[in-house]
């Protein structure tokens, strides 16, 4: 068929992430009322803070569904997918979807359904998972919360909000808890959601350059507390991978420790191949894709990154290393 | 590059359009002298049969701000209903005159009606409510509630009970108003269409995970049927009840209610359109034809018995097929597309 969807045609969806009161709602009108020029659809949850300032504003109900493949950790949300699919049929109404969750909710679910549905995946791109961290408070909702180490975890970009609050010294032991957590994310610091929409619209969050960019930084530092519940292990690789080991050895991995899992993501170096290929799971959800060719002067490693719990590194990294071509 | 010669039934006995805006659903009048489709822009776009081919004739009427997401046919011979992501529930008469029957902050997702000799009978779901209306529309009788939102409805063939399907099951409902409780038919995941035996049989529902799922309704019995590479989103009896055809794979998958079936049975698989997915079926109301819409934009005639195939369109370049209907006389047929094709037919001999 002429018409199969590219990369370009599919509408992006940003996922606004973050505890009660981390100033979700603000930044979200902010990014709204910005000078951009372009139309969003907005997506909310109905119990959630009224006051947004767009045209096209959709009230649902958080509805987590599992998906009938026997993993409990597959679910999705089922009003997501009738919501998306709609507004997919009016689509010339606007440029992006933003979907903000609830304070309490797992982003799991959210970043699943654009894996899990024919139809989502069909029409719309996951652009990226932003969470928004309120820098006085965090530390503690951390200590009483998995849902905010979840948030944490599944973003592909922080942002560090209300730092007119604390001081550096405190900003800079948020941001290292934050690393913990989440290595790869970068982190974003905004006073009163005064983000910049370079910062948050258009991250391409699964395609994976700013990962690669952001790499070395944290290789540098791979120090991890282990107090943390949620870790991240990333792995980088010379030698060209056999594709099809790979494929057994990740499949088996996700299959076995899926539900630890959160987020898995990588570019890699397949033997015989001159395209880059990227991949992302979110929990036992797998996907990949060429992405074009190398670019002259960088080096043909392959790098993947894990988040979740009860991460092992020297096994991952065995495993990955079993990968390479013979 | 090969130069299609035939083009099918619609270049002598029908017409076709390019509007703004992908089509979401269509249906006729219940006298059969109408034609309408609903649009992701909230427009209606109403034909008359009287002239089907002149196309500068068919009439657009901005009902919705928002998507025109499902369409009816009215209580009433000539009108229809439609409902929108605007949350109105609107009718629209035979002078194209629109009145807003209800509004809510939910969108209205489906629309159905019944009409016999006594009484007639509107339904719509909004998120996890069914609201049952009077055949005016305008008097709220009983509202249904459900455990998630509502996927889909449908009337039983005398209007009695009405199912609709939703995340873990289905509920059947008593529609006359004294009756206050629903039989919950159970099974996990999200149930995302619904469809009913015509003689009251069995209830089926298209399910998330590519698959069927039903309930014999005399005994509750499950019914599995599996085998599909996509979602089914359309179902459709044949009016004798003896098959069922669905969408979802790249032919028609049509499944047997008789001799025991479906369970244990095979489906039968009716031809395709070269490969293309089939998104959209409607059974003929009286014969053994179904009409098929496909991926391509192909749409297809096919007789269940012979398995003659007589093409509708075959020359499509305005995306999938997303809506399929037939009038109750069986003599018009009409479809529309994601590109915003809207073609109709007329079958009768004339």
């Amino acid at each position: 068929m002429s018409d199969s969807p590219t990369s370009d045609a599919l509408v992006p969806v940003t996922v606004l992430t973050g505890f009660l009161g981390a100033g979700k709602t603000t930044m979200l009108n902010h990014i709204l009322t910005a000078q951009h020029g372009r139309k969003y659809a907005v997506v909310v949850n109905e119990y959630g803070e009224l006051g947004i300032d767009n045209d096209l504003v959709v009230d649902t109900d958080e509805e987590v569904f599992e998906m009938n493949n026997g993993c409990i950790c597959c679910t999705v949300r089922g009003d997501l997918i009738r919501i998306l699919t709609s507004l997919m049929k009016r689509r010339g109404k606007f440029d992006g979807i933003i979907i903000e969750t609830t304070g309490l909710a797992d982003p799991a679910p959210v970043a699943q359904t654009f894996f899990a549905d024919e139809d989502v995946r069909s029409k719309t791109r996951l652009d990226a998972v932003v969470t928004v961290i309120d820098a006085m408070n965090i530390e503690q909702t951390l200590k009483e919360s998995p849902e905010a180490h979840q948030q944490v975890a599944f973003a592909d970009v922080l942002i560090l909000n209300k730092t007119d609050l604390a001081d550096e010294a405190q900003l800079e032991a948020v941001e290292k808890t934050l690393k913990s957590i989440n290595s790869i994310a970068p982190v974003h610091r905004t006073k009163k959601g005064n983000v910049k929409l370079t910062d948050v619209l258009d991250q391409g969050g699964f395609d994976l350059e700013r990962v690669l960019k952001n790499m070395p930084e944290f290789l540098e530092h791979p120090e991890h507390k282990h107090e943390a519940d949620i870790s991240s292990v990333s792995l980088s690789l010379k030698t060209p991978l056999d594709a099809n080991k790979f494929q057994l050895w990740i499949s088996a991995l996700l299959q076995e420790k899926g539900a630890d899992m959160l987020r898995t993501k990588g570019i890699l170096n397949f033997e015989g191949q001159p395209d880059r290929f990227a991949f992302q799971a979110v929990h036992m959800m797998a996907d990949g894709d060429s992405i074009g060719p190398w670019k002259e002067n960088e080096p043909r490693e392959s790098r993947l990154v894990f988040i979740g719990r009860n991460l092992n590194r020297p096994q991952l990294r065995r495993g990955f290393e079993s990968c390479a071509i013979a | 590059m090969s130069t299609p010669t035939i083009h099918g039934l619609i270049d002598k006995r029908g017409a076709s359009r390019v509007v703004n805006g992908h089509i979401i659903a269509c249906t006729a009048s219940r006298d059969s002298q109408r034609f309408a489709f609903t649009t992701g822009e909230g427009d209606v776009i109403v034909i008359h049969r009287a002239d089907l081919t002149e196309t500068s004739a068919w009439v657009t009427h901005a009902v919705h701000d928002g998507s025109a997401l499902c369409i009816a046919p009215d209580t009433d011979p000539h009108s229809f209903l439609t409902g929108g992501d605007d949350g109105r529930l609107c009718r629209i008469d035979m002078h194209g005159e629109i009145e807003e029957l209800s509004k809510s902050r939910r969108w209205v997702d489906h629309v159905a009606t019944h009409v016999d000799a006594k009484t007639g009978c509107i339904a719509l779901a909004t998120g996890k409510q069914v609201e049952l209306r009077d055949a005016t529309g305008r008097k709220l009788v009983k509202t249904l509630e459900h455990p998630s939102a509502v996927s889909g409805i449908v009337f039983d063939a005398k209007g009695k009970r009405i199912a609709a399907s939703h995340y873990n099951g289905a509920s059947v409902w008593f529609t006359q108003p004294k009756s206050e409780s629903a039989r919950v038919l159970e099974w996990k995941g999200s149930h995302i269409g619904i469809a009913i035996h015509p003689k009251g049989d069995a209830l089926i529902t298209a399910m998330q995970d590519n698959d069927l799922h039903g309930w014999r309704l005399s005994d509750g019995h499950n019914i599995r049927m599996s085998g599909y590479p996509s979602k089914v989103r359309s179902l459709s009896f044949s009016s004798n009840g003896k098959w069922l055809a669905t969408s979802g794979a790249d032919c028609v998958i049509m499944w047997p209610f008789f001799g025991g079936g479906p369970m244990g049975k095979a489906p039968k698989e009716l031809p395709g359109a070269g490969g293309a997915l089939c998104t959209c079926v409607a059974f003929h109301p009286q014969q053994d034809v179904v009409a098929a819409g496909f991926s391509d934009g192909t749409v297809l005639l096919i007789e269940t018995e012979s398995q003659r195939v007589l093409p509708v369109t075959t020359t499509g370049k305005h995306g999938a097929v997303t809506t399929l209907a037939y009038s109750a006389d069986g003599c018009l047929l009409g479809f529309g597309t994601e590109g915003g094709q809207i073609g109709i037919v007329n079958l009768s001999a004339s």
